[in-house]
């Protein structure tokens, strides 16, 4: 057994024997196909966000703004393809225009947190204001449906081999964002900004570009979020996807990126994702009130993160290996 | 004139400069009556901003403040209503659960290692739905707002004059919290954790047990919080609280304190919370829809957290400019 790093394999771990304790309370109702798909497809908006925020994450910055830009972008899709009659073209303009809309949004954070230097979680605490604000004067108000054409109802219901298409969406973003991080020079860059922003300045990386693009990414990812979210529900209000950022937030510190930057993986983040998303169905198959998911998922944080940042601890460390080594000894 | 002065006067002119705004605007800003009302709304969220600055300054955050107010608030409203204890026993067992709150969210951070943000996120969800757990339900099971009306509870919601308790115990505990971080070891301590962990400890603090403690004064101060809120709206609800959590943050960085610790100081956090206040009263005595005064709002937070940034910018570069200066001439 020797060279196995348990550190490692704790998220896996605790993602099976979450599945397992869930198994043996509901056996007939939670390990299906038709189950587990419906636990990708609800977590599927912030799966896709996660992936695009997590940038933001990994260079020390955090992103307050997502859930009223998700809202932003939902509304601004919905408006456009009602202006253009409900027709193919207003799907395809509407999509663009929510895309430009986050990714605007991501260039104004950007710009205004590198070249003014403020603190990203004020302006992102502002922007969330503003954001809300102008999707209250965009529907005013009001809640707006939007149950065709086939083609926008098709993002979010659809199914392809019996999983909706928001969940290979969500892949799609996942491996683009892993392949950006994993396989690329920004991907290297980002980590070494958000690990040491000075260090990497000295060394040649252009920090201001490397943080630009992270929230350009953030809000290229929350746009998406925001037209699949709109397409799933058919239909948005300026509430749309308010809380979402608490939401994606905690998917990526129980996933084990570090708020401070310059940690974190994208399978980290998506691993939150989906341990939210099998708590919250856990809990709704045992029927526990919703005003108590609270305690139960508080207390699972609590224990998984707990379990991981122990890991991570050199007492702990220490006392495995001592273990270890006292168990090769009895075995020689 | 010291760096830190400038810098608090640039503060206070920023405060300034936005009452002469809005009085040019409207008005029904600039009397005495608003100015005690905007005193009297910045209260809440700066009494728990006091606790939330010990916090950041240690370089955490908590996020559990509006959920602890209605943990506190839920508690005292069985107190009030199943039992015949007099009043200052129920606010004793308030400010107790409060610091209960503060102990296991303290024992979390420090003990379990948990980072600060999820730590608190956690517990926010665990004392919202332990707020719903003892709720006070009426016959069929429903939860129910419980009225509070005992005089001796409900004067504290109210005025000595015209100046409100809550505005008089927001500027005690400014001054006592800046107090104790200015002159006590352990608030040496804290600015010590905040600035670099390790050569703390190194230095023989004992940083389990500072965090824990900065920790056990937000749930103070979020208890003080529930008892001056439950006492003005005479009730309390399950929600109490509910998205209050960013406002005692927003007020602590508005004042200068900074997220990645070390930096800030209670009288900031004051001005901050005043500052805040000031825009909430005035965007709404423009008289506008809502969804403008979201846009407003959030576009003022904006222009002065950029000019505080530039302005620090600029003060730094003089300094340094000073610095060769100096060097050069020697």
């Amino acid at each position: 057994m020797r060279g196995i790093n348990i550190s490692k394999f704790s998220k896996p771990v605790i993602l099976a024997v979450f599945m397992l304790v869930l198994t043996v309370l509901r056996p007939s109702s939670f390990l299906t196909v038709g189950n587990l798909s419906n636990v990708l497809w609800s977590i599927s908006v912030y799966g896709i966000m996660v992936c695009g925020t997590i940038f933001v994450f990994l260079i020390g910055g955090i992103d307050l703004s997502i859930g009223s830009l998700c809202g932003l972008c939902a509304v601004t899709v919905v408006k456009i393809i009602r202006y253009f009659e409900y027709s193919d073209t207003g799907v395809v303009l509407g999509i663009l225009a929510a895309l430009t809309v986050g990714i605007l949004a991501g260039l104004i954070h950007g710009a205004i947190i590198t070249r003014f230097r403020v603190p990203a979680f004020l302006i992102t605490f502002a922007t969330q204001i503003i954001f809300l604000g102008l999707s209250m004067i965009l529907t005013n108000n009001k809640i707006l449906s939007c149950l065709q054409p086939e083609l926008f109802t098709d993002i979010g219901m659809k199914k392809i081999f019996s999983f909706p298409v928001p969940i290979y969406i969500m892949l799609l973003i996942a491996l683009i964002s892993w392949f950006i991080l994993r396989k690329t020079a920004l991907g290297r860059y980002v980590y070494a900004v958000g690990g040491n922003r000075p260090a990497s300045r000295l060394s040649g990386i252009s920090d201001t570009k490397i943080m630009i693009l992270a929230y350009v990414f953030s809000g290229f990812t929350t746009a998406i979020g925001g037209v699949v979210l709109a397409s799933m529900t058919q239909q948005c209000m300026a509430t749309t996807g308010s809380g979402y950022e608490t939401e994606v937030i905690t998917a990526a510190v129980i996933g084990g990126v570090s708020l401070l930057g310059g940690e974190g993986t994208v399978s980290g983040a998506l691993f939150g994702a989906i341990l939210i998303g099998l708590l919250n169905n856990g809990l709704n198959l045992l029927s526990v009130p919703s005003t108590e998911h609270g305690l139960v998922k508080g207390i699972v944080i609590i224990i998984a993160v707990g379990f991981d940042a122990l890991q991570h601890q050199e007492k702990f460390k220490n006392w495995l290996n001592q273990f270890k080594m006292k168990k090769t000894q009895e075995a020689a | 004139m010291k760096q830190t002065t400038i810098r608090r006067l640039i503060s206070l002119g920023m405060l300034g400069a936005l009452v002469l705004l809005f009085s040019c605007m409207s008005s029904y800003y600039l009397n005495g009556d608003n100015l005690l009302e905007i005193l009297r709304d910045a209260s809440v969220a700066g009494i728990i901003g006091v606790g939330v600055t010990y916090v950041i300054i240690t370089a955490g955050i908590d996020l559990s403040t509006g959920s602890c107010m209605a943990l506190v608030g839920m508690t005292m409203a069985n107190v009030y209503r199943y039992t015949l204890l007099p009043i200052w026993m129920m606010l004793l067992i308030g400010i107790l659960v409060g610091l209960a709150a503060g102990l296991f969210n303290g024992l979390v951070v420090a003990k379990l290692h948990l980072p600060e943000f999820i730590a608190t996120l956690a517990t926010m969800g665990i004392f919202r739905a332990l707020t719903y757990a003892i709720a006070i339900r009426d016959e069929g099971g429903v939860i129910t707002s419980q009225a509070m009306t005992y005089s001796s509870f409900v004067k504290w919601g109210g005025a000595v004059g015209k100046i409100h308790y809550v505005s008089i115990a927001f500027v005690i505990v400014v001054i006592l919290g800046q107090l104790i971080l200015k002159k006590t070891r352990f608030g040496t301590n804290l600015y010590a954790v905040g600035a670099n962990k390790k050569a703390a400890e190194l230095s023989g603090i004992n940083i389990s047990k500072t965090q824990i403690i900065a920790y056990m004064v937000v749930g103070l101060c979020s208890a003080i919080g529930a008892i001056f809120t439950t006492a003005r709206i005479q009730s309390t609800t399950a929600l109490l609280g509910n998205g209050f959590e960013f406002d005692p943050i927003a007020a602590a960085v508005v004042g200068g304190v900074s997220l990645s610790g070390g930096y800030g100081d209670i009288v900031g956090t004051f001005i901050g919370a005043l500052f805040m206040s000031a825009l909430d009263n005035g965007v709404l005595k423009l008289q506008m829809n809502t969804a403008y005064q979201y846009v407003i709002k959030g576009a003022i937070i904006i222009l002065v957290v950029m000019f505080d940034a530039w302005y620090n910018g600029r003060m730094e570069k003089l300094a340094v400019e000073k610095g060769r200066k100096e060097a050069v001439g020697s």
